[in-house]
């Protein structure tokens, strides 16, 4: 695995925990007290701090790791520069094209919760629900790339 | 996914070049061995300043490390 893969990679488990988490906490505040807006807040807070912080704790891991590993492997102290080449570039792109394809999709499906009378709560929370699916595609699509081709 | 039209001898010239490795021509060309690993497995089509950097290490002319499968029959 590439470390343009193994990045992708890092960042598809922590979405994916920090989803689980989202949702977890989401229906058990529905199911348990209704929507109160303070533990939502909080909650959209939560997430939004944990996806930046997890990602960019991930990356530098991944760097860390991958040279210590680079390192044993050649025996040498050189680093081996972690390029982002053409390949990676497009690949890149293509997986943001289809991140904001699914974002956009998800934008509208929220505003179609206020077309059928649902509090602005739930609107804001399937927004930010669809803003890390998104990314959660956007990785996996990168992913299918490197592996399939593009 | 459709296979891509572009073939390529990229393998064959490492090859008569000293059986250059992969992460050699890759540093002369300034990609990563993923993307050479890719081109020579027609998974990618390189840009066409790779491809001639490409042509360039092995000093042969494009078409002879390079060729395109046209989906047309050429006309008599």
């Amino acid at each position: 695995m590439s470390y343009q893969e193994t990045n992708i990679t890092v960042s598809l488990v922590s979405n994916l925990l920090i989803l689980g988490f989202y949702l977890m906490n989401f229906f058990r505040m529905y199911q348990e007290v209704s929507l109160e807006p303070a533990k939502v807040f909080r909650l959209w807070g939560i997430v939004i701090v944990a996806t930046i912080v997890l990602n960019i704790l991930g990356n530098i891991l991944t760097n860390i790791v991958l040279s210590i590993i680079h390192a044993i492997k050649t025996k040498t102290e050189r680093n081996e520069p972690f390029i982002a080449d053409e390949r990676d570039k497009l690949i890149g792109l293509k997986g943001t094209r289809i991140s904001y394809i699914v974002f956009s999709i998800g934008v509208f499906l929220s505003m179609l919760t206020l077309v059928i009378d649902q509090p602005p709560l739930v609107m804001f929370s399937l927004l930010i629900f669809f803003s890390i699916f998104a990314e959660i595609i956007g990785d996996i699509s990168q992913l299918y790339y490197y592996r399939r081709g593009v | 996914m459709d296979k891509l039209r572009i073939r390529n001898n990229i393998r064959k010239l490492r090859f008569q070049h000293d059986e250059m490795t992969q992460e050699l021509l890759a540093e002369k060309v300034g990609v990563t061995r993923q993307t050479i690993i890719a081109i020579e497995s027609a998974k990618y089509s390189p840009s066409l300043e790779l491809a001639f950097r490409i042509a360039l290490v092995f000093n042969s002319p494009l078409e002879e490390v390079f060729s395109y499968d046209s989906p047309e029959k050429p006309s008599q």
